[in-house]
């Protein structure tokens, strides 16, 4: 926003900024530090809360006298976060790699390859985005059926098939409006070379893919990672557990002892946070990449 | 390259993203709509009633106050979040030291899981244990209200926890517009005398249709879509006074399993959030071709 400093090179002789650019900028910071931290607050509340007694939580919560570790030495002993993570883990992995490269093989043939009906190539890609306007939820009953009736209801196949399915029009769309723009001239010069379709495709094209794959993986980990409408209605298991149906059950669990509650809280949340402050570019790139292009 | 695009070459490509999407997206909303024309229960066969699921939704209390939740958390979301963000965007895009971390940080609540969320926000709103309460009764206040719980405050609640997760989505959304405008043209405005909010409303905004527009679009479609804040808050009670559109579909179907008006339900609340972001994307347009 502030072009003042190239302005004054520019017209030496007058346009002095109105106001003294060090106050200005000041309040600006301290206004951008109070709101972030009032945004950031209730995230720390929960973590604060998990150091506390439960007798503490409920009379004088914000009393932070006396913390200490308990309330983790019980939510870790009653609750099997292990299994969480483990089965969370699965689902994330089978899910997000199959989807990507299967979306990543359906943009591929939609953008790069040549098609002797062009309509029918059209049709697939607005058949395959369409998806990006339908509501997830309308698809929770008929999917229920559905892995009933193909016998998959209880296996991981049952959550693992849907969240393709459901990640895959956002999925085409990134990796054909990467495709689109890319110049085909690598892959003439490895056809000539005598270069199949594999090698086209998987050795040449998909490295030079790397940040929208990247991208990607992190969008879809997080979905899957995060996702409770399908899980809390496919999974009836207490053995396939996910993270989010845990999270949703600790109010249950915990009724009475808040403070377990939060240190379970906590040992959920802080990964998640860890995950992106490590990935964040990546998130950020991929989420105004999505949002400005599509 | 039309030597490698033989049509079992495309099919292999196109295919095993065709199948499972196919199979887990366009046959469940067919069979969606289908189903929302007959009166299938848990148990038993069904039979086709028509239009009846969709007649008797005029008569179901239910459905109208969680209507008119949905439409509070929209137009709460739609006052709150645009110009919050907006604002937000505008400040954290300023030269300020640390301005990447604390963007970094306001955007943080997304990738945290919904339901994880609203759980956080029970420690927060909770009427009795809540921290929002307790600061309350600390500077005097006796009888703090009912945030969440109750039936009056519960949809208001709902859609500000909503407008704090996502308000660094759409921030971020935000700053990538404001980033691409051409350095030139705001320093011709500043130049010609346009500065401060006179550029804000005169250049800025204008030049941010396209961004305007995509934001509001998420902004109603997320609205439409919030489920675990619903279930996590106030799990619908009491009396299901508080759900939305999408948490008393899913109660319908799986609580009360009845199939057939659950979606019914469903496909309405589907094609109201489809229509008001089509119609909204239409007001934009037809604004824009007048001025």
């Amino acid at each position: 926003m502030s072009t003042s400093t190239r302005t004054q090179v520019r017209f030496p002789h007058g346009d002095v900024p109105r106001r003294p650019r060090g106050r200005r900028r000041g309040w600006a910071a301290v206004v951008a530090y109070v709101v972030t931290a009032l945004l950031i607050l209730p995230m720390l509340w929960v973590v604060v809360l998990s150091f506390q007694t439960n007798e503490n939580i409920l009379r004088d919560p914000l009393n932070l006298t006396e913390l200490n570790l308990a309330n983790y030495e019980v939510a870790t002993q009653t609750l099997n976060l292990m299994l969480m993570y483990k089965n969370t883990f699965i689902l994330a992995s089978v899910s997000v790699v199959v989807g990507v490269v299967f979306a990543y093989m359906a943009a591929y043939a939609l953008t790069r390859m040549e098609w002797t009906r062009v309509w029918l190539r059209n049709g697939l890609r607005f058949y395959l985005l369409a998806g990006l306007a339908i509501p997830v939820y309308i698809l929770l009953f008929p999917v229920y059926r559905l892995n009933i009736e193909l016998g998959l209801f209880g296996t991981y196949w049952a959550l693992i098939l849907p969240y393709i399915a459901a990640q895959l029009p956002f999925n085409v769309l990134l990796f054909t409006g990467f495709l689109a723009d890319f110049p085909v001239e690598v892959e003439e010069a490895a056809v000539i070379d005598g270069a199949r379709l594999r090698t086209l495709a998987w050795q040449i094209v998909f490295p030079l893919m790397r940040p929208v794959v990247a991208t990607l993986l992190i969008f879809n980990i997080i979905y899957v990672w995060n996702e409770y409408p399908f899980a809390v209605t496919l999974i009836n298991d207490p053995a396939m557990t996910t993270i989010s149906l845990g999270v949703a059950q600790f109010q249950g669990f915990w009724s009475v002892d808040y403070g377990a509650m939060m240190a379970s809280a906590t040992l959920v949340l802080l990964p998640q946070l860890l995950l992106y402050a490590v990935f964040q570019r990546h998130v950020v790139a991929g989420m105004t990449f999505g949002a400005v292009k599509g | 390259m039309r030597w490698l695009s033989r049509p079992w070459q495309l099919a292999g490509m196109v295919l095993p993203a065709l199948i499972i999407y196919s199979l887990y997206f366009t046959y469940p909303v067919v069979y969606s709509v289908l189903q929302s024309f007959t009166d299938a229960k848990a148990f038993g066969s069904s039979t086709i009633v028509g239009a009846e699921n969709y007649t008797s939704m005029v008569d179901d209390p239910l459905f109208w106050s969680s209507l008119r939740n949905t439409a509070i958390i929209l137009v709460i979301s739609l006052c709150l979040l645009l110009p919050g963000a907006f604002g937000l965007a505008l400040l954290l895009g300023r030269r300020i030291r640390g301005a990447g971390v604390l963007r970094t940080m306001v955007f943080a609540p997304n990738v945290v899981a919904p339901i994880l969320i609203g759980l956080i926000w029970v420690f927060i709103l909770d009427p009795h244990l809540g921290l929002l309460n307790e600061l309350l009764r600390l500077v005097g206040v006796a009888e703090p209200p009912a945030w969440i719980g109750g039936t009056t405050l519960s949809p208001y609640s709902i859609g500000s926890v909503y407008v704090w997760q996502t308000v660094g989505f759409i921030m971020t959304i935000f700053y990538a517009g404001l980033k691409m405008l051409p350095g030139d043209v705001m320093e011709a405005a500043e130049l010609d005398g346009a500065a401060g909010l006179k550029r804000l409303r005169y250049v800025t905004v204008p030049m941010l249709r396209e961004t305007i527009g995509i934001t509001t679009v998420l902004v109603i479609t997320g609205s439409f879509k919030i489920f675990e804040l619903v279930v996590q808050l106030t799990g619908g009670g009491p009396v299901h006074l508080s759900e939305t559109l999408v948490s008393y579909t899913y109660h319908v179907t799986f609580g009360l399993q009845n199939y057939g008006y659950g979606m019914a339900l469903a496909v309405i609340t589907s094609v109201l959030g489809v229509a008001v972001a089509l119609g909204y994307l239409a007001f934009l347009r037809r604004k824009a071709t007048a001025a």
